[in-house]
């Protein structure tokens, strides 16, 4: 369950919206954020925190493949490979990825570090191919630029 | 007025509702899916698109609200192509297992696919799959059947409100899941199951061992676990019960059940049942024949009666007996015994308080229909959770506070948590306080009403005490009830357990009486309103004719042809205590198991072990029953027919379902019993006994078979109730005492148990296997309980070993055990004191150490 201060902190989430529910998304972010996972110990405790319904909790949190619904690495790389990404390279990336880092697509490498999501188009077409490491957005990847990027998550 | 056009036919309706209704109405069949008469409209299938002009694309009717002047068309080429397309895309993932699923001939999507669908898919691709979940006990969840309808969530949410099951995922891979994917560890009631459309939730009771065709035949008959009296249909086969289904619109459930109605009926078919007579030779127990066995009862009882007197003889009647049955029974013991010595278990909670009630404010007050509660403003809850002692009737509850209403909980919340709008929790056993503050509070603005002299009187002598709360929520109680312009008040019997139980009634009736509210008394037994109505109590004859006015005593001695025992009977616990004393030499139990139903059950099996003579009649060798000289195999629930009064005083048919095991109709044992001993009965059949009822019975009068069959046999039928006036109630304000020990024992009441028959049902065992210590989270915190945990619990009369599991809606310091398990009841270390006032059992303040293992 949450300590106090995250109790808090969800409780002012909730002060902005009309109904529970509504606080439902954010809250599950700040679940993420604790437990590194939406595992069921942290949808219980959204579930507790919000007074919903745990099955509910997990019926909306199961909607969304943007939330980690199993343990992931200390980063994870979402990477597109879909039409434009794909004629530029991305599929090498990959490979890239699983030599270099040992990452492969839907897994996360031995050492913990970088777990690997493949995304159907991330809105870059024009600047494929491109990826997402945590939050942060990167374009124009090449082998190269790849690696450099990666330097900084650690 | 509302005209529309359906398929060239003009229909007006008289009240807004949806196309759909509409058609339906008119007799207009349109195909459905994601719809369910007990559910809301939901508009997610599409299969009950229709035309309507000048609007734009297929519209779905069960969404749409029918508009004057709306001209709808429900069948053309469009319509059936989309329906197929429909049907197509369903069953692409579906994997056409119908020859091996249960629900074929009873499914929706068979039926539709049959009538509305393409000869033949198109999809080539690999399906998906998902293998069928067994992971839980009762249920078989196959998600590859599922078509997504949402009906089971929306009944677990919105009817139920257990909130157990989500549809999980996205697209093509939705799917409907409990929390954990594994088991349910819901409410088990069933609900989803009804309304399923299709194979995906399975009940795993009977699966694979018979087709919905293949049933033999259909009973409609009354459940036997609680005083709900929920309609239900038995499904037999071979003549075995296979399935309960509730059926949509019948009866006080309309449709609904609870775990125990739908599938605690295994017991019906135990192993365990008694099949022939049992009569102690040399201390054991051996098999005997009806005649042995029926020649040594009439032998002793008459004995008995002659040497020492009628009224050393006491009985002890049944709550989960008819109304044939219990009428038969004090009429043996009164008529044939020479005693006025008739009681039952129902003392220790309902029996007592509906007295007390009728007393105070006259028959009837708590004839109240449980629909009622969702028509109230404010509803007040103590005493116990309605939600599990009569779960249906606390499904009301949760749908009035869905609609808005104010659900005012004094004490622990329990299965209203989520639905309380308002909480006191006293302090441990000082309800009266609060009660009386609340009381006090409301009369004061209410004044006097001044039709209850005894009431008013006693309201007066409050003023003067002014009690006083600084119970947190009491403002907002007390708020909720003055403003409330139509209030149910529903009491549970943890608060007639009570030394102090008539205070806290007193205050209850008051309330009722000042807020002229409607009052339920949660009743935990399928019969204990018509126990009391058949003259199962010793102080009235059938029909709550009081026994020591004069009239009544003639008339019935008239029609009984015999002179009534002019001694005052015994309450139950009065009983014991003369079997104590050797005052009571011979005790006549029927379908009832006192040495392990009433608190304290060691001293009272001390009590029972020295009478002279013990009969027991029941279904089961129960703890009592093992101490009898001799035992009577009776008939169970679904073997005999009669009549069962539920808690809002409904009279409801209850059929011969199956074959029976050996036994015999109570009223039949008694019958044979008193032709033995001289006086004689002849009844041949139920309906025998029901039309002597209707004859001496004020209350029951001219009340037939074919009446009660047509369903709305009602309070107060063509009786005449009796109006009740007390002017003393002596010892009104005793009972003062100082708690301060850190936790006490209660007795949990379990929406899985009721004890004997909920034993030997394997469904229900399988939920709720063993008894749990339940304590509240700031208890666990306290002594450093995880759920799960083993400990010891110490009262001053014994120890139990249990395991722990924490339940938040516990608020104060109060632990729960239950007193359903064979393998030790909390009643077995629980002491009590009598309430005078109510001759019920004060089992509060006892105290209790837990020990962690
Ligand atoms: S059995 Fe009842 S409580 Fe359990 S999931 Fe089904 S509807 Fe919900
Ligand atoms: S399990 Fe049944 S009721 Fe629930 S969504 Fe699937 S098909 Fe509909
Ligand atoms: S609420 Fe009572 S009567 Fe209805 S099904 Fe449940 S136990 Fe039976
Ligand atoms: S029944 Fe109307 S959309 Fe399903």
């Amino acid at each position: 369950m949450f300590n106090d201060t995250v109790i808090n902190e969800i409780n002012e989430i909730r002060a902005k919206y009309p109904d529970r529910k509504s606080a439902l998304l954010p809250a599950l972010y700040v679940a993420q954020r604790e437990f590194g996972w939406l595992s069921q110990e942290a949808m219980e405790s959204v579930a507790h925190a919000l007074n919903l319904p745990a099955a509910f909790v997990r019926g909306t949190a199961s909607f969304y493949s943007m939330f980690k619904h199993k343990p992931v690495g200390r980063n994870v790389i979402q990477l597109c490979t879909n039409v434009s990404c794909m004629i530029l390279g991305a599929e090498k990336l990959v490979d890239f990825l699983k030599t270099k880092y040992g990452v492969e697509p839907n897994a996360t490498s031995e050492d913990g570090r970088f777990s690997l999501v493949i995304m159907e188009c991330i809105g870059a077409c024009g600047t494929a191919p491109a990826m997402l490491v945590n939050t942060d957005f990167h374009e124009n990847l090449t082998e190269k630029s790849l690696e450099k990027i990666l330097d900084k998550y650690k | 007025m509302i005209t529309i056009t359906i398929n060239d036919k003009e229909i007006t309706l008289d009240q807004p509702m949806s196309v759909l209704e509409a058609s339906r109405q008119a007799g207009i069949k349109i195909p459905t899916l994601c719809n369910h008469e007990i559910l809301k409209p939901y508009g997610g299938c599409r299969l009950c698109v229709v035309e309507v002009e000048r609007m734009p694309r297929l519209q779905n009717s069960c969404t749409l609200i029918a508009a004057d002047g709306m001209v709808v068309k429900t069948e053309s080429d469009v319509i059936s192509e989309v329906r197929r397309g429909i049907l197509e895309f369903l069953l692409i993932n579906h994997p056409l297992d119908c020859p091996y699923c249960d629900k074929a001939g009873e499914c929706e999507l068979q039926d539709l696919v049959n009538k509305y669908g393409a000869t033949a898919g198109r999809y080539k691709e690999e399906k998906r799959k998902v293998p069928e979940s067994r992971k839980d006990q009762i249920f078989a969840r196959n998600m590859e059947r599922c078509v997504a309808c949402t009906r089971c969530v929306r009944m677990c949410h919105d009817v139920q409100g257990s909130s157990s099951i989500a549809m999980i995922g996205r697209g093509g891979h939705t799917r409907m899941e409990p929390f954990t994917a594994e088991s349910f560890n819901c409410e088990y009631c069933g609900n989803c199951l009804t309304v399923c459309p299709v194979g995906a939730i399975l009940s795993r009771l009977n699966m694979h061992s018979f087709r919905p065709w293949q049933v033999d035949k259909e009973v409609e008959t009354v459940c036997s676990y609680c005083g709900v009296g929920c309609s239900l249909i038995a499904q037999v086969r071979d003549d075995s019960i296979k399935r309960v289904i509730p059926k949509l619109g019948l009866g006080v459930n309309k449709g609904l059940l609870c775990s125990r109605g739908r599938f605690g009926y295994e017991y019906i078919g135990s192993e365990e049942r008694l099949k022939t007579p049992l009569v102690k030779k040399d201390g054991e127990l051996v098999q005997s024949t009806w005649s042995e066995a029926l020649g040594i009862v009439a032998d002793k009882l008459t004995e008995i009666s002659k040497v020492n007197s009628g009224s050393s003889i006491a009985g002890i009647a049944s709550s989960r007996c008819s109304n044939e049955d219990n009428y038969v029974f004090q009429k043996f013991m009164r008529m044939a015994c020479g005693t006025n010595n008739i009681d039952s278990v129902s003392r220790t909670g309902f029996a007592a308080a509906q007295k007390y009630f009728e007393d105070l404010l006259g028959q009837g007050i708590t004839g109240n229909m449980v629909d009622g509660l969702k028509h109230s403003e404010t509803i007040l809850v103590l005493g116990g959770d309605p939600t599990n002692v009569n779960p249906v009737l606390g499904l009301s509850i949760r749908q009035a506070a869905r609609d808005g209403a104010n659900i005012v909980v004094i004490g622990n919340a329990g299965g209203l948590e989520k639905f309380k709008t308002v909480q006191v929790v006293p302090h441990v056993f000082e309800e009266a306080e609060v009660l009386e503050s609340l009381l006090l509070a409301v009369s004061k603005e209410k004044g006097v009403r001044g039709e209850r002299p005894f009431v008013d009187k006693e309201l007066r002598v409050l003023a003067d005490r002014a009690p006083k709360t600084d119970v947190e929520g009491f403002e907002e109680a007390k708020k909720a009830l003055l403003e409330s312009g139509s209030t149910s008040i529903v009491m549970g019997m943890d608060l007639v357990q009570r030394t102090d139980g008539h205070r806290l009634l007193f205050t209850v009736a008051g309330l009722t009486y000042l807020l002229e509210a409607r009052l339920y008394l949660l009743c935990e037994r399928p019969n204990e309103q018509g126990l009391i109505d058949a003259g199962c109590v010793p102080e009235m004859l059938p029909g709550g004719r009081p026994i020591n006015i004069s009239d009544f005593r003639a008339k019935f001695e008239a029609e009984w042809n015999g002179t009534l025992p002019e001694n005052d009977g015994l309450t139950i616990l009065e009983m014991i205590e003369g079997a104590r004393n050797h005052t009571i030499k011979a005790m006549y139990v029927m379908g009832e198991n006192p040495a392990f139903n009433l608190p304290d059950s060691q001293s009272v099996k001390d009590a029972l072990s020295g009478l002279d003579f013990l009969v027991v009649q029941d279904i089961f060798l129960t703890e009592t029953a093992e101490m009898a000289d001799v035992v009577l195999p009776a008939l169970g629930w679904t073997e005999k027919a009669g009549t069962y009064t539920n808690l809002e005083r409904r009279i409801q048919l209850q059929k011969k379902v199956v074959e029976q095991t050996g036994g015999m109709e109570d009223w039949r044992i008694i019958a044979e019993l008193s032709n033995k001993m001289g006086y004689a009965m002849n009844y041949s059949e139920t309906e025998d006994i029901m039309r002597e009822i209707a004859r001496v019975s004020p209350l029951y009068r001219d009340l037939s078979y074919n009446e009660i069959a047509q369903g709305n046999c009602l309070w107060p039928y063509h009786g005449e109730p009796l109006r009740g006036e007390v002017n003393e109630v002596p010892g009104m304000h005793d009972v003062d005492k100082e708690y301060n020990a850190d936790f006490y024992l209660a007795v949990e009441k379990p929406l899985f148990h009721s004890g004997t028959l909920s034993r030997r049902s394997e469904a229900l065992m399988k939920i709720y296997p063993e008894p749990l210590l339940k304590v509240g989270g700031s208890t666990a915190a306290k002594i450093g309980l995880q759920d799960g945990d083993r400990v010891q619990f110490t009262t001053s009369s014994g120890t139990i070993e249990a395991l722990v599991a924490i339940d938040d809606s516990i608020k104060d310091n109060r632990v729960y055990y239950s007193n359903n398990f064979r393998s030790g009841g909390v009643f077995s270390v629980m002491k009590f004191n009598i309430d005078k006032v109510t001759n019920a059992p004060g089992i509060e303040g006892c105290e209790v150490r837990i020990k962690k293992l």
